[in-house]
C-alpha cells in the first residue's frame, strides 16, 4: 500500500503542474499577450468612451487592473483557490453563481456522452478484433475514416437539419423547454428530449475512435504467449476473453479514456453552441466574443480542472487495476 | 552543411518522392485519396476559372435564391430569373410634340428655348415571363442644363407601367431650377426602400417586387420630363442610362446566400482557404514536432524532462476553449489562425519523435560517427534526420486533416477572418441567417462534404503512406 500512496502522491503533484502551466499559459496567452502586443487591457472592453481619464483610473484601481501582471496574475490565482472568479462584466453577477447553474448541464451532457462513448466502442472494439479480417472489420474501419473526417459541428448541424428542422422531432434550441414544465417526471423527459440530438452527436464523432483504438489493443493482446497457454490448458473462449484478456486491456483503455478527456471538454465548446445548451462551453464561446475576462478564464479554469481532476481520477484507477504502474 | 552537398540531397529527395508516389498511385486506397486532393488541387489553382463570381460580389440575385437548375423541376418552373434591363441613347422610343430630341448612341438631349412648357416621354418595353419576383433594383443617369434668365426648370418622373394597367412612380427628381449632373452619381431606387414602398402605397412588410411585378406580361419603364423654360432662358435635360434589374429567386448553380453572393463561388474558393491552412499549418506543427523531438531525444536527461513535461502539459489542456477564447484576439488573420493551430497540434509528433530518436541514438552508426569525432549537429543532420524522413512525411500528410477540421470549427463559431470565404464561414453565415429554417439544403450540405472529402482525401493518403514507408508498422498491425 505504501507503494500505491507513494505513486499516487507523485502523479498528484504532476497533475497540479499541469494545471498550473495550463493557468500560466492561459493567462499568459488572454492577459498578457493583449496587453503586450495590442496594448489593451481588459478594461478597454466595457469602459465608456465617454468617461474622464480620472474616473478610468478610479475603475482600473477597483478592477485591480493599476498593478503590475505578475501581481494580477498571483492575486488572480490565490482568488481561484479560494473559490471567488469575479464578476461578469455583462450580467454583473458573480462567475461562480452562474457557473453553478451551467455547470449541471455539462456535466450531464458530457458524462452520458462519454459514457455511452465508452461502452459502445469498447464493445465494438472487443467485435472488431474477435472478427478481424472480415467484411465486418473492413467495413468498419472505412467508415469510421469518413465519420472521422466529418467535422462534429457540422454532424450536430445535419443532425438539427434532418431531425430538428426537416422532421421536427426534436426541439432547435436550449436545455430545457420555456417555461418548463413543473412536474418532475416530465421535466426529466423534456430534457432528455432536449439531449438527444448532442448526444447523438457527441457519441458518434466519438465512437469510431474509440473503437478502433480498443480493437488494435485487442488484437495485440490476443497474439500474446498467455493466451496461447490458456487456449492450451483448454479453457473456453469465453473465460479468456473474460478473465484474461480484458483484465490485461483495461490499462491501455484507460490511458486512451484519460488521454481523450481534454478532446471531450473541447468538443462540447462547438457542440454546446450548435444546439445552443445551456452549458460552460458554449457560455465560454459567448463571452470570449463579448471579452467578458472573468467568464472567460473562470470557465477556462474550471474547464482545466476538471479534466486534470478527471486525469487524476483515470490515474488512481489505473493503480487499482494494474499493480505494475506503482513500482515506477 | 556546404551548399553543393545539400543540392545533391535535394535531387535524390525528388527522385524519392517520385518513386513513393507511383508506389503510392499501386495503393488502392492511396490511389483514391490522391485522386480526390488533385481534384482539390485543381480547384484550388483554377478557382478564378472555375467560379463565375468573386467570393466578396454580392447582390448577384435575390438573397436566398435557389440553384437554378431547379426551374428543371415543375414546382419551380416559373420562378424568376434575373431580369436586366438596360435603355439607353437608340434604345428608347421617343415621344414629344413640339421639339426634337437629339438622339446620340448614349443620351437623349431634350432642349427648350423662350417661354415655353414642355413634356417628353421615353419609354422602354420589355417582358416578363415569371411567376412574382421579391424585389427589383435600378439606376438612372441624367444632366440637367439651365441658362439665361432665373425661373427655368425641369422634372425627371420614372414610371413603372403594369400589363394589367397600374402605373407606379418610382422616381421622382422635384423641380430642378439648378445645373444638376447625375452622370457620375446615378440616382437609384431599391425595392428595400422603405420611403418607396410607403409611397407606393404599400405597406413596410410587402415586397415591392411581388406587388409590381404580379402578372407575366408586358411591361413598360416610363421617363417623363416636363421642360420649363422660362423667359429669354432656355433649359436642357440629358437622359443618360437607366439600368434596371429584377432580382432573380432562380441563380446559379447553388444559389445565392442571405447577400445574394453566389454559394458556388464560395465553395470554389474555399478550397484555397482550407488547402492552405491545411498544409501551411501541418508543415509549422511538424517543424515544431521535429525541433523539440530530436533536441528532447538527443540531448535526454534535464532538456528531455522538461520538453517532455510542457509537450504532454500542452496534451492534457482541453485546446478548443484556450484556442476559442485566443481566437477573439487574434483571429480576424488567416495567418495568425494557422499559426495558433500550428502552435497547439505538434505534440503528439514530438513524442513520437523523441521516442525515435532515442531508439537511433545509441545504434553502432551513431555511436561510430560520435567516436570519430563529428559533432551533435553533423550527426543530427546526417544519421538521424534522414532515418525520421518517412514518419515526417507521414506525419506532414496525417496532420493536414486536423488543422482543416479546426480551422473550419473556428470560423463556423465566427472566429475566423472575415475577408476569407472559408467552408466553415459558408456554415456560420446558413446557420445564423436562416438557411436552416427554409431547409436550404443545396446551402448546408455542400461546405461540409467538401471539408469532409477534402479531410479524408489526406487521411488515405497518410494511411498508404503509414503503410508503404513503414512496413514494419503495417506487419504489427495485422498480427
Amino acid at each position: 500500500m505504501d507503494g500505491l500512496a507513494k505513486y499516487l502522491l507523485r502523479r498528484a503533484a504532476d497533475r497540479a503542474a499541469v494545471l498550473f502551466v495550463a493557468l500560466t499559459l492561459q493567462f499568459a496567452l488572454l492577459r498578457v499577450l493583449p496587453y503586450y502586443v495590442l496594448g489593451i487591457d481588459p478594461s478597454f472592453f466595457f469602459m465608456n468612451p465617454n468617461l474622464t481619464n480620472e474616473q478610468r483610473e478610479l475603475i482600473r484601481r477597483a478592477f485591480g487592473l493599476d498593478e503590475p501582471l505578475h501581481v494580477q496574475f498571483a492575486k488572480y490565482v490565490l482568488a481561484l483557490f479560494t473559490g471567488n472568479l469575479g464578476y461578469s462584466f455583462y450580467t454583473r453577477r458573480p462567475v461562480m453563481a452562474e457557473l453553478a447553474e451551467r455547470l449541471p448541464n455539462t456535466v450531464i451532457l458530457l458524462g452520458a456522452s462519454t459514457l455511452l462513448t465508452l461502452l459502445i466502442g469498447l464493445t465494438l472494439g472487443l467485435l472488431l478484433a474477435m472478427k478481424r479480417g472480415t467484411r465486418f472489420d473492413t467495413t468498419f474501419i472505412g467508415v469510421s475514416v469518413l465519420i472521422n473526417s466529418f467535422p462534429t459541428f457540422y454532424l450536430g448541424l445535419l443532425l438539427l437539419l434532418v431531425f430538428g428542422f426537416y422532421l421536427k422531432w426534436f426541439p432547435l434550441a436550449g436545455s430545457v423547454s420555456r417555461p418548463p414544465p413543473s412536474d418532475p417526471v416530465l421535466y426529466i423527459a423534456d430534457y432528455l428530449w432536449h439531449m438527444t440530438l448532442p448526444l447523438l452527436t457527441l457519441v458518434t464523432a466519438g465512437v469510431g475512435g474509440y473503437a478502433l483504438l480498443s480493437r488494435n489493443i485487442f488484437i495485440t493482446q490476443m497474439g500474446e504467449d498467455y493466451i496461447v497457454t490458456a487456449r492450451a490448458k483448454g479453457l473456453d473462449e469465453r473465460t479468456i476473453m473474460v478473465k484474461h484478456v480484458l483484465r490485461n486491456v483495461l490499462p491501455p483503455v484507460i490511458t486512451i479514456v484519460a488521454l481523450a478527456l481534454p478532446g471531450i471538454v473541447s468538443g462540447a465548446v462547438i457542440t454546446e453552441t450548435v444546439f445552443s445548451w445551456y452549458g460552460v462551453g458554449r457560455w465560454l464561446f459567448e463571452a470570449s466574443t463579448q471579452f467578458d475576462y472573468p467568464v472567460v478564464q473562470g470557465v477556462l479554469f474550471i474547464e482545466i480542472l476538471l479534466t486534470v481532476v478527471s486525469l487524476y481520477i483515470a490515474d488512481i484507477v489505473i493503480a487499482i487495476v494494474d499493480p505494475r504502474v506503482r513500482l515506477r | 552543411m556546404k551548399q553543393p552537398r545539400l543540392a545533391a540531397g535535394e535531387a535524390g529527395a525528388f527522385a524519392r518522392i517520385l518513386g513513393i508516389l507511383k508506389t503510392l498511385l499501386k495503393h488502392k486506397r492511396g490511389a483514391f485519396g490522391f485522386t480526390v486532393l488533385s481534384v482539390f488541387v485543381i480547384i484550388a489553382v483554377f478557382a478564378d476559372v472555375i467560379a463565375p463570381h468573386k467570393p466578396d460580389e454580392i447582390d448577384l440575385a435575390e438573397g436566398y435564391a435557389v440553384p437554378a437548375w431547379f426551374k428543371a423541376f415543375p414546382q419551380y418552373r416559373n420562378l424568376p430569373e434575373n431580369v436586366e434591363v438596360v435603355a439607353e441613347g437608340r434604345g428608347w422610343s421617343v415621344k414629344c410634340e413640339g421639339l426634337t430630341p437629339l438622339v446620340s448612341r448614349n443620351a437623349v438631349v431634350l432642349t427648350v428655348n423662350g417661354s415655353r412648357r414642355l413634356t417628353a416621354t421615353l419609354e422602354r418595353s420589355f417582358e416578363y415571363p415569371y411567376s412574382p419576383p421579391k424585389g427589383f433594383y435600378g439606376a438612372l443617369t441624367y444632366n440637367v442644363t439651365v441658362w439665361g434668365a432665373p425661373g427655368s426648370s425641369a422634372r425627371i418622373r420614372l414610371y413603372l407601367d403594369a400589363p394589367g394597367g397600374g402605373s407606379y412612380l418610382l422616381y421622382d427628381s422635384g423641380s430642378i431650377a439648378t445645373n444638376v449632373s447625375r452622370t457620375g452619381a446615378p440616382v437609384t431606387f431599391d425595392a428595400r426602400d422603405a420611403p418607396l414602398k410607403l409611397a407606393l402605397g404599400f405597406s413596410l412588410y410587402d415586397d415591392l417586387g411581388e406587388k409590381l411585378f404580379s402578372a407575366k406580361g408586358t411591361y413598360k419603364l416610363r421617363v417623363v420630363v416636363y421642360l420649363n423654360a422660362a423667359g429669354g432662358g432656355g433649359v436642357s435635360v440629358a437622359v443618360g442610362r437607366l439600368y434596371f434589374r429584377i432580382r432573380g429567386l432562380a441563380y446559379g448553380l447553388l444559389g445565392t446566400d442571405n447577400l445574394g453572393a453566389d454559394i458556388f463561388s464560395n465553395l470554389i474558393y474555399g478550397t484555397r482557404v482550407s488547402l492552405l491552412v491545411g498544409i501551411l499549418a501541418s508543415s509549422v506543427s511538424v517543424s515544431l514536432g521535429l525541433i523539440v523531438g530530436i533536441v528532447a531525444g538527443y540531448k535526454g536527461g534535464v532538456v528531455d524532462q522538461v520538453l517532455m513535461f510542457f509537450t504532454d502539459t500542452l496534451m492534457f489542456i482541453p485546446l478548443i476553449p484556450l484556442l476559442v477564447a485566443v481566437s477573439v484576439f487574434v483571429g480576424k488573420s488567416l495567418y495568425l489562425t494557422i499559426l495558433l493551430i500550428a502552435l497547439f497540434s505538434w505534440m503528439g509528433f514530438a513524442r513520437n519523435c523523441r521516442a525515435y530518436v532515442m531508439s537511433l541514438r545509441d545504434r553502432l552508426f551513431v555511436e561510430a560517427a560520435r567516436a570519430l569525432g563529428a559533432s551533435d549537429a553533423y550527426i543530427i543532420f546526417r544519421h538521424i534526420l534522414p532515418q525520421l524522413s518517412p514518419i515526417v512525411y507521414v506525419t506532414l500528410v496525417l496532420n493536414v486533416p486536423g488543422a482543416i477540421l479546426l480551422e473550419a470549427s473556428l470560423s463556423f463559431l465566427n472566429l475566423g477572418d472575415p475577408s476569407v470565404p472559408s467552408w466553415g464561414r459558408m456554415l456560420y453565415n446558413a446557420r445564423y441567417s436562416g438557411a436552416f429554417s427554409r431547409l436550404m439544403w443545396w446551402w448546408i450540405l455542400p461546405p461540409g462534404i467538401m471539408i469532409t472529402l477534402l479531410a479524408m482525401s489526406f487521411v488515405l493518403i497518410g494511411q498508404a503512406l503509414d503503410e508503404i514507408l513503414n512496413p514494419k508498422l503495417r506487419a504489427r498491425r495485422l498480427t
